[in-house]
């Protein structure tokens, strides 16, 4: 049975729909794109509930189209009109640059889920996941099961989930201490990459495995730690509470689309600790609700050293890019007349505009970040100027990755150019920046070379904060550094914006004297 | 006790408690601070437990390559 409600509104703002506590599903151009539930994410205003199209859907909402809006089993329809959004005149439709559907996945990102994909590729990510529980068994030794959406769907509905779009495996680990269950992550991360899989750390105990589809998309295998502390269980994302070994273990196996997997013992009790007693019952704009004493371990076991690593990923690949000027920023040209004959390694180098300015006159130059957004616009502007750059990844915030950086520069000496870098960082990648800087400039004599917006931080400030110069200059001679220059003035920002306060520091740090 | 009276009551209990919700909100950093410490002690031992035996061994042929492995496999 259908009905057409008059109170429903489609605008700009968002959605004005009735007061209601279930789900409803949207569809733009006959394909689904979102799911709410009004009660949950709107506030009430006169005639409804008014709720704002998520973020991920915004670049996408400009144009004429069809709207329709029913319930989660679409028997009954709220809306369906076409509307005009936004000033754009074009098709209103979400989809990627190749023209694939997409929709947003349950935690606000935009995805192409499994109704938007062919039956053959959805057997190529079957498949995959397969390899993937094969490698992590025969090759990481854990034994991963099947679990969230996937899971789910072959309990439920004997088949994927429509709007899920990606499969999740976890493994339960025997370890109880979080230091070794990052370990062990550690551990399966490098069989995984001798196994020929691309691998993303996410966090301390959980990893994406990239898997290629023939359609041309990348699709993503979550592989997550599961483990027992005092008693609490403990399931990456963010999922902790009450649910035993005797759960899970020993394996009982689910089948999806012909494809066997090993899932947790007592499936159902599974998935009632992830989606609560109702988990029978379809709801396709389900959000978590995990205990926050729960989440505030995991962020401080596991988590901390990828905070802003997608908003910068999102702004190398996105249109703001382009306001970063091409050429040498004004501290480049300062820096380059100091340099001599050593190499310099461009700590965050961003879109490399001065790492490949520096290497266009022949210098060596190493240009490192920790977004990997980063490192490829900066591979691909060097291939098309035809210039060397040594291009790598470095997170400063994750000791290994500083440790090992400062190793190979301590081996190789370079300069290190750093333009606001500074305010990019936190208390514990400042503390790593000092640690690089004296484990690279201290055998080779070479010099930090530093920029950034001076002075306390703001709330108004953005991915770039102020940083404080004494607070930058007590660290440094903290860490056995020498402040041989420092001046603060009006300077630039990263879009070589007018800045009223810029500080400037060239620091060395010499081999200390033996005292015996 | 009048309205007045126990609304100062109430006010003056208020106020008394400021200091411990502030205590709590110390105490909840500095946990936190604590439980990071878990990724830095296996980031370290990771390090050497890679880097160790090839070191011990003093084979910088081996030393290069789990370095270039290890750097690989991050």
């Amino acid at each position: 049975m259908s009905r057409i409600a008059a109170a429903v509104v489609v605008c700009d703002d968002g959605l004005l729909v009735p007061p209601e506590a279930t789900p409803l599903v949207v569809e733009i151009d006959g394909h689904y794109v979102w799911s709410l539930t009004p009660l949950r994410d709107g506030r009430p205003v006169s005639g409804g509930v008014r709720v704002p199209w998520p973020d991920a859907l915004l670049p996408h909402l400009g144009g004429r189209g069809r709207v329709r809006i029913t319930d989660a089993a679409g028997a009954a329809v709220l809306y369906d009109d076409e509307v005009r959004l936004g000033s754009g005149d074009g098709a209103l439709a979400v989809v990627d640059r190749s023209g694939h559907r997409l929709s947003v996945d349950k935690v606000g990102h935009l995805a192409r889920s499994f109704s938007a994909t062919d039956a053959s590729v959805r057997d190529e990510i079957l498949a995959g996941t397969r390899r993937a529980i094969d490698d992590l068994s025969e090759h990481a030794g854990v034994a991963a099961y099947l679990n969230y959406g996937a899971l789910l769907g072959a309990v439920r509905e004997g088949r994927m989930l429509a709007h899920d779009s990606d499969t999740d495996l976890c493994y339960l680990s025997a370890h109880t201490s979080p230091a070794d269950i990052v370990l062990e992550s550690y551990r399966i991360t490098r069989a995984l990459r001798s196994r020929g899989w691309r691998v993303l750390r996410m966090s301390g105990g959980d990893v994406k495995l990239l898997l290629p589809l023939s359609d041309g998309r990348v699709c993503h295998i979550d592989v997550f730690a599961a483990f027992h502390v005092g008693g609490t269980f403990f399931q990456l994302g963010n999922r902790s509470g009450d649910l035993p070994r005797e759960s899970i273990v020993p394996f009982s196996t689910v089948t999806l689309h012909g494809h066997e997997f090993p899932a947790p013992r007592d499936p159902e009790a599974m998935l009632a600790f992830l989606y609560g007693p109702r988990w029978r019952t379809p709801d396709p704009s389900f959000r978590y609700a995990d205990p926050p004493a729960g989440v505030r371990r995991l962020d401080g076991w596991l988590r901390g050293f990828r905070t802003e690593m997608g908003r910068w990923t999102e702004l190398h690949t996105g249109p703001r890019r382009r306001a970063v000027p091409r050429g040498p920023s004004g501290f480049a040209t300062w820096v380059a007349p100091q340099l001599g004959s050593l190499p310099v390694a461009d700590l965050g180098t961003g879109t490399g505009r001065d790492a490949l300015w520096f290497a266009s006159s022949g210098r060596r130059v190493t240009a490192l970040d920790f977004s990997r957004g980063s490192l490829a616009v900066v591979r691909r502007r060097a291939r098309r100027c035809g210039v060397a750059v040594d291009v790598d990844q470095l997170i400063l915030g994750e000791l290994r990755s500083t440790l090992l950086q400062g190793a190979r520069l301590a081996r190789d000496p370079h300069h290190l150019h750093a333009r606001h870098l500074v305010g990019c960082l936190d208390a514990a990648a400042l503390d790593q920046l000092w640690l690089l800087a004296r484990m690279a400039l201290r055998p080779g004599g070479g010099r930090l070379f530093l920029e950034f917006a001076a002075g306390d931080p703001t709330p108004s400030d953005g991915l770039v904060r102020r940083t404080p110069v004494d607070a930058v200059r007590r660290a440094i001679e903290a860490s056995g550094g020498v402040v041989e220059h420092l001046t603060t003035g009006p300077g630039e920002d990263m879009f070589d914006l007018p800045d009223p306060a810029v500080c400037r520091i060239r620091a060395a740090w010499p081999i200390p004297k033996e005292t015996s | 006790m009048t309205t007045t009276d126990l609304a100062r009551r109430v006010r003056d209990r208020i106020r008394e408690r400021e200091p411990l919700r502030e205590r709590v909100r110390q105490l909840e950093t500095e946990v936190q601070e604590n439980r990071q410490l878990n990724r830095r002690i296996a980031e370290l031992t990771d390090v050497v437990t890679e880097l160790l035996i090839p070191l011990e061994a003093r084979d910088q042929d081996r030393v290069d390559e789990v370095l270039a492995r290890f750097r690989a496999g991050l």
